[in-house]
């Protein structure tokens, strides 16, 4: 019974937790820019997705490590600090966009610029993590996040072509704009396939002291969970072509995002798109900044747990202080949260083979997984994907960096 | 046991099971006559880094002596104090008389403590 109910509330905050600025800004500016077209870089990007927490987790519940963990231990100090930097800088920007994105939800619901939020709203989620504890954290915003549902309403309320939709899921080159399109894919393909989520992830299930008898649970929560939250982003997307492609809009500005909910629900659209970003963001933020600690104490084997006193893990809890302070600076003076967002989606994707590499490696290894290592198929999708996004995110990004 | 495999980078706990670090070096003695032996394992310190680069081991070494618990070397334990290797390596030592958590409890006097909710260390 209690397992049943951990895989029920597993399966709910996934789908509550799966939607933040990201995920949202970058399905609203295909959806926007091209229609239903770019529908396949979400799919991808989700199947990918649902195999790397299905691993994840797998890897914490059979070795009791987490990926951190692992990743030192196995390919050393020198190689592990490579990967901490890259992924340490990425997911910083990444928290810098989704602070931004609290602000920016507070802006659009009290009039008062972004920038003047942001030393409130990075208080805030230092408070929720210095007196939090894991469950609070992963399952209090997830379960506020279950707004983010209010994204299919819309998508379904505006009448969607559902022939054309279903086209949208095979890939297709746009007539003009290939390199806006191939980095809008990378950015979707990057908000997808978050490396800090499986940091996040496989934490959580030592956190929660998982042992092989969570495998099949894990199995559950990783496909549904990821595949419903695989739908609020494609149901953002649509709900962005119809509001916007008809009107030849092109989203610049948070505000005008509001408006793929407004179409659809005149009347409570605009708080529904707000509340929807404020807790979807907080969610991703909570998460982001304990992704960062933990893989700061993991990799030097610190004492960390987020149910612990402060003083009982310092260097825990000085890491995630100091980043959530740092996340708050180029927001006061004024840098533009959904560029931030845009570049660090983009910065994710072209760095995804330097987290899931090793990852690969280490979910073959026997020392680890014993009979519980990866099959052919987890190891051929994976990989796939994992080359499409570094391809696509080599060739677009210094296109939109020169094409401005 | 493999040194490199089944030691190096591992997490160190104490007879408690605190974590206590990493290990970040192992001392070998190269005897003339006799074998190779371990004698002692480096948690921290300038021995991490100087395995990335010469450069940073000497600005963590500069960094330390100007800030923090200054403390400038690693930890050194005996090999003789190893309990188990395995999942982690158990040492039958207490790891706040090592001087592995220095930085632990510097961070947590000097900064955690004076924040209000931070707790005392030594609470249970």
């Amino acid at each position: 019974m209690k397992k049943i109910l951990q895989l029920a509330l597993g399966i709910v905050t996934s789908v509550g937790g799966f939607l933040e600025i990201g995920s949202v800004t970058t399905a609203a500016q295909a959806g926007a820019s091209f229609g239903y077209k770019l529908l396949w870089a979400i799919l991808l990007g989700t199947i990918c997705l649902i195999f790397l927490v299905e691993m994840s987790g797998r890897l914490s519940a059979v070795s009791k490590h987490t990926i951190v963990d692992a990743t030192r231990e196995r390919f050393g100090f020198p190689f592990f600090s490579i990967v901490m930097l890259a992924m340490v800088i990425v997911a910083f920007l990444v928290l810098v966009a989704e602070l931004g994105g609290i602000g920016l939800s507070l802006q659009i619901l009290t009039g008062i610029g972004f920038p003047w939020w942001a030393l409130p709203v990075s208080l805030g989620v230092w408070l929720l993590m210095w007196k939090g504890t894991f469950s609070l954290i992963e399952n209090g915003a997830s379960l506020l996040g279950l707004v983010t549902i209010s994204f299919v309403v819309a998508a379904v309320k505006l009448h969607p072509d559902w022939g054309s939709t279903a086209h949208g899921l095979l890939p297709t080159m746009p007539g003009d704009q290939k390199a806006k399109y191939g980095f809008i894919a990378v950015s979707i393909l990057g908000a997808s396939i978050s490396p800090y989520l499986m940091y996040f992830y496989s934490s959580g299930a030592i956190e929660d002291k998982w042992d092989e008898s969570y495998i099949p649970m894990n199995r559950i929560i990783a496909g549904l969970g990821m595949t419903f939250g695989g739908f609020l982003s494609m149901a953002v997307l649509i709900a962005a072509a119809l509001a916007f492609q008809p009107r030849g809009i092109d989203i610049e500005k948070f505000e005008q995002a509001a408006l793929l909910m407004t179409t659809a629900l005149p009347k409570w659209g605009f708080f529904l798109f707000a509340f929807s970003m404020l807790f979807a963001c907080l969610g991703a933020a909570l998460e982001i900044s304990l992704a960062i600690a933990y893989f700061f104490a993991q990799g030097f084997g610190w004492s960390w747990s987020e149910d612990l006193t402060p003083s009982r893990d310092s260097r825990f809890s000085f890491v995630y202080t100091l980043i959530i302070l740092l996340a708050a600076i180029p927001l006061l003076f004024g840098v533009d949260p959904i560029k931030v967002t845009m570049m660090s989606m983009a910065l994710t994707a072209a760095t995804l083979p330097l987290a899931i590499v090793p990852f690969l490696f280490l979910m073959n290894d026997p020392i680890y997984l014993g009979k519980h290592r990866n099959g052919w198929i987890s190891n051929t999708v994976v990989t796939v994907v994992i080359v499409i996004s570094f391809v696509l995110a080599v060739i677009s990004i210094p296109l939109q960096i020169i094409g401005g | 046991m493999k040194l490199v495999r089944d030691v190096l980078d591992k997490k160190l706990t104490d007879r408690e099971d605190c974590a206590m670090g990493r290990v970040s070096g192992l001392v070998l003695h190269v005897g003339e006559k006799t074998q190779p032996r371990i004698t002692h394992i480096l948690i921290g310190g300038p021995t991490l880094w100087m395995r990335v680069h010469p450069s940073l081991a000497a600005l963590a070494t500069r960094l330390a002596r100007v800030w923090g618990p200054k403390r400038t070397g690693p930890v050194r334990i005996p090999w003789s104090r190893v309990d188990t290797v395995g999942k982690n390596v158990k040492l039958d030592v207490i790891a706040r008389e090592t001087g592995a958590l220095d930085w632990e409890l510097w961070i947590a006097e000097h900064i955690i403590e004076r924040i209000p909710g931070g707790g005392k260390e030594e609470e249970e």
